[in-house]
């Protein structure tokens, strides 16, 4: 019997379709339909200025939208041949770290709702909403950031941030171990999550799955430190990982990357109360500047003979691997955009990580997948 | 000593009378003869006792919100009427308005008769539970086995209406609710068994009165805890909610039912979760009366009885929406397992422990008394 | 896989949970937070406390041990934009930057006659709140304030007119301070003066009244060469003042002014 799981399910979180084959409660084949929530971004990016790509760029993956600006603005200003201040790349680094706690802890909220558990869901979000409060008193936004710029971000962390940050991951840390007491800690949880969704790292390379679902494996791949990229190569951290790679392992390494996520953010707030400076570079083309007149004609722009150059970035996102590669071609529009989607494959894996379980394993296993649809399609 | 009975003969007794002054002659003797106004006080009881059931029931959502929102650190309803009391009805009123969707392809016998069966099954548990001395429709020799036998029946029509809706959750949710059934009502009636051995009787109203020296919780713990477990399946709340786990299978059985039906499986849902808890309070908790220990000040009020026993009853519930909000859901299979090979033999030992009860014989721990009214 | 060799894994910085008594400690945690939440729960009852009214702001924050916002850093938030319809100067340069067209420069009273105030006019139906439009605007007279219920009845209430915003404005909200520098190597208009004809339509149409028309010396023409027909005048551009909105090159008719960097 092919059961539909989706587009409208209270499993899917976002507009996708498990199409299931059961056999009484037994899962046989499994086929994920994707593409509800395509817009089309790599296209539209195409014809919008640098600085405006980065709009879309929030909402292409809207739970994670200040890592989503990240991996453009790196791949963009190796196009552009910019060089940001430091100050900037610290304050990118603490950024996509707070949005990776934001990430994980909605990640939380929906995977514990999945499995029934129904207070745990709002402690996530509420402390969640506190991060999205210190994102506003610096970006603006609570959503959609629009925060950072090619060559730098676009403001200066506000006075007293970096104590009220302290603070927030303060109580952050404790929550934590709250978290751990209703999930860890009780013998339902392990009954519903312990061996299910098993992916082995050798095939979780095959598929090209990668993120928390790979470490759960015991890999210990993390961009952050193979191929590090602003000033990760100058931050203490640890890679999370599991041995499991079951639904526990990827709780696991989910909850161990907020904490290493705590401590990254808590080295750049360090750096960034003893460096002041200017956050934005200096020398930019015209039209990255603040004001976006129009630029003139076509032909005006190539007699310019601004550099062409090609950019091409990799972050490790919360999801997962993410990639950007941007063709510059010396106009004001990037010629070509393309984005990898980590959560793209990882759902694509389903095929191998489903078939044998239940219909009850169902929202935990695709829980702990932590499906973004909007990334996922774009 | 007021009862249900006295009321609702006074009351129509009164109201027959009334009636004849107005009717010509030969109805009005007809009016006042015993056998209308009993025939009247038998109707007007049941009305009293929809009247409360359904009260009580829409009291115990609003109670189940108020202390859910406390356990998430939120507040739960609070805008319509005082601590937000009125909004479990203007809920109920916005289903009412609702039109009642039935799919094409659904059987349309059993999509209709489910809901209402449920409901009716639901309801008449409360003919036979009593509330406080006196306050209880029939006194009947085997009120409990009646009760459990009513209770059980739900899983029969929960299957019924998942049939006929003809949606593949909906079925699988059906199929749920049966598989549950086998795992959780063996254990109830060995758990009852145990009850049924101190006590000595099957009539609930015996089985409170021998409370009076200790409340059964204390001596037989192991049957609460395996009875409180198997009223959570019983009830199909969280941890046991599986023939609707809303993350797989939608709204499980009830998919498919919308408006008015939807609020007759709920309410029928909160019905059966208030005769759990009464259940809860009757056979363990002692009922409607106190320990002993306890100033005769808090017996000693007009209906006392009741509002000792309502207060019971919201605890124990409060103790389900405990559970609830700090539980996983758990599988079907681990459900069975848990049944068969956690659930009997405990209960089994319970039986056990309840025989040694009954050869020593308990200390008297909590010693009561039942409360003036009674 | 890159790095997986390498490295030893890394010990757990937190030991793991361990149930206790089958469920005892989830129900515990459940149980604490209601004893916590009994008193005040952190839902914030929105229509009666608000996050950005100050009173609110001082009890709860994390130092107060309710989670309900970090306290004090707010007037940042990107909401309903305030116009100060008195200083804008019409540059346009709004509805350049805006990546969602949704800004269109409407007349509003108190222009001269032939050319006529132009204000911008958001629809918000479409506005995304990048703020990029209250980067762009040279004279810093919209901005974004902490306004953010945006609910109307009808699609066309959506679009507020440059009186609505200046009504915003002069209600006083906290507003978005932060201003943006204008980048150092910022290009400046040039000009490409054998084209020009001295019309004076970039002088005349300049919100910053930065172009000045100068006289030219009129050449002798050659014998027989033909005088070219033109008002022997050059615009000169004030860099200092330009707020580079590009309105000269856009009505020049002969297409005679550029972008470019001076040598």
């Amino acid at each position: 019997m092919w059961v539909n799981m989706g587009p409208q399910h209270p499993m899917t979180h976002g507009l996708w379709n498990l199409r299931v084959r059961i056999e009484g409660e037994i899962i046989k084949d499994v086929e994920p339909e994707l593409g509800f929530l395509h817009r089309g971004i790599e296209k539209i990016s195409e014809d919008r200025h640098y600085n405006e790509i980065i709009t879309l760029m929030d909402r292409t993956c809207y739970v994670a939208g200040l890592a989503w600006e990240h991996l453009f603005i790196l791949a963009a200003e190796q196009a552009l041949h910019i060089t940001p201040p430091e100050r900037s790349e610290y304050i990118r680094v603490l950024a996509s770290e707070l949005q990776r706690i934001a990430s994980h802890m909605m990640w939380y909220a929906a995977f514990v709702q999945d499995l029934g558990l129904m207070s745990p869901f709002l402690y996530g979000m509420r402390d969640r909403d506190l991060v999205l409060d210190l994102f506003q008193s610096f970006t603006g936004g609570r959503l959609t950031y629009e925060y950072m710029r090619v060559g730098g971000v676009r403001n200066d962390l506000p006075l007293g941030f970096t104590g009220q940050c302290r603070r927030v991951l303060d109580w952050l840390i404790d929550r934590f171990v709250e978290y751990d007491h209703l999930c860890l800690a009780s013998t339902i949880f392990h009954e519903r999550c312990d061996g299910l969704g098993v992916l082995p790292a050798p095939e979780a390379v095959a598929y090209g799955v990668t993120g928390p679902m790979l470490r759960s494996a015991g890999s210990h791949r993390d961009l952050r430190k193979d191929r590090p990229y602003s000033v990760y190569d100058r931050l203490q951290f640890d890679v999370a990982t599991a041995t499991s790679a079951d639904v526990t392992g990827r709780y696991l390494v989910r909850m161990e990357e907020m904490r290493q996520s705590v401590r990254i953010s808590r080295q750049c707030l360090d750096w960034l109360d003893d460096h002041p400076g200017p956050v934005l570079a200096a020398q930019l083309p015209r039209w990255l500047g603040a004001p976006y007149a129009p630029v003139g004609n076509e032909s005006y722009l190539l007699k310019r003979n601004y550099p062409t150059g090609l950019g091409f970035s990799m972050i490790e996102e919360p999801h997962g691997e993410a990639g950007a590669y941007v063709v510059n071609d010396g106009g004001e529009h990037p010629y070509r955009v393309k984005f990898r989607s980590p959560v793209l494959i990882n759902v694509w894996a389903a095929k191998r990580y489903l078939p044998g379980y239940r219909v009850a394993d169902i929202p935990p296993i695709m829980g702990s997948v932590d499906v973004c649809v909007g990334e996922c399609d774009r | 000593m007021v009862t249900l009975f006295s009321v609702s003969n006074t009351l129509s007794a009164a109201l027959l009378g009334a009636l004849a002054h107005i009717l010509p002659t030969p109805l009005n003797g007809w009016a006042t003869s015993s056998g209308v106004v009993t025939g009247l006080a038998a109707l007007i009881f049941g009305a009293i006792l929809l009247a409360a059931s359904m009260l009580n029931t829409i009291l115990l959502i609003w109670w189940e919100r108020k202390l859910l929102g406390r356990f998430m650190d939120r507040r739960g309803a609070m805008h319509v009427g005082y601590a937000g009391l009125l909004q479990n009805f203007a809920d109920g009123l916005k289903l009412f308005r609702k039109d009642t969707v039935r799919p094409g392809q659904a059987d349309p016998l059993g999509f209709w008769l489910s809901p209402t069966a449920y409901m009716v099954t639901s309801l008449l548990i409360f003919g036979v539970l009593p509330i406080s001395t006196g306050w209880n429709g029939g006194s009947l020799p085997l009120t409990l086995l009646l009760a459990l036998v009513i209770f059980s029946f739900a899983p029969l029509f929960i299957f019924l209406g998942a049939w006929a809706s003809n949606n593949k959750y909906s079925l699988i949710g059906g199929m749920r609710s049966a598989a549950q059934m086998i795992a959780y009502e063996v254990p109830i009636l060995l758990a009852v068994v145990a009850v049924v051995i101190v006590a000595g009787s099957f009539d609930l109203t015996t089985i409170v009165q021998e409370q009076r020296d200790y409340w059964f919780a204390v001596p037989l713990f192991l049957a609460l805890i395996v009875f409180l477990t198997g009223m959570l399946a019983e009830m199909e709340r969280i941890p046991f909610d599986l023939p609707e786990a809303e993350a797989e299978l939608v709204e499980g059985w009830n998919t498919e039912y919308g408006g008015m039906l939807f609020a007759f499986f709920m309410l029928a849902d909160y019905l059966r979760a208030l005769v759990g808890s009464i259940l809860v309070v009757l056979l363990f908790l002692g009922g409607w009366t106190l320990p002993s220990y306890v100033p005769s000040v808090l017996t000693s009020f007009p209906l006392a009885g009741i509002v000792w026993f309502m207060v019971k009853t919201y605890i124990v519930f409060g103790i389900f929406v405990w559970i609830r909000a700090s539980l996983p859901r758990i599988r079907t299979d681990q459900l069975l397992k848990l049944g068969w090979m956690r659930m009997v033999p405990l209960a089994l030992l319970s039986i056990v422990l309840a025989t040694l009860v009954v050869k020593a014989g308990c200390p008297p721990v909590l010693h009561c008394v039942p409360p003036m009214g009674g | 896989m890159a790095g997986t060799a390498e490295r030893p894994p890394a010990p757990p910085a937190v030991a793991e949970e361990k149930p206790f008594l089958w469920v005892a400690r989830p129900l515990a945690t459940a149980a604490k937070q209601f004893v916590k939440s009994l008193w005040r729960p952190s839902t914030v009852v929105y229509p009666f406390e608000r996050l950005e009214d100050p009173k609110f702001r001082g009890q709860v924050g994390v130092a107060s041990g309710k989670p309900i916002g970090v306290g004090e850093i707010w007037d940042n938030y990107r909401g309903v934009h305030a116009l100060n319809i008195n200083t804008c100067i019409s540059c346009n340069l709004c509805a350049f930057s805006c990546p969602d067209v949704c800004i269109e420069m409407v007349n509003v009273p108190g222009g001269d006659p032939r050319h006529p105030k132009k204000c911008p006019q958001i629809d918000y139906g479409k506005c995304s709140f990048c703020g990029f439009c209250s980067d762009a605007c040279p004279e810093g007279c919209l901005t974004m304030t902490t306004r953010y219920e945006l609910s109307v009845h009808k699609r066309e209430e959506m679009v507020y007119s440059p009186a609505r915003m200046f009504e915003i404005f002069k209600s006083k909200l906290p507003m978005n301070p932060i201003r943006l520098e204008r980048p150092k190597n910022e290009d400046q208009i040039l000009l490409d003066p054998p084209i020009c004809i001295g019309c004076n339509a970039c002088a005349r149409d300049c919100p910053t009244q930065c172009i000045t028309m100068l006289d030219i010396p009129k050449p002798t023409p050659k014998p027989g060469e033909k005088m070219a027909k033109r008002i022997w005048k050059e615009p000169v551009i004030n860099d200092s003042d330009c707020v580079r909105c590009g309105t000269c090159i856009a009505v020049c008719p002969k297409d005679c002014l550029f972008w470019g960097t001076r040598q």
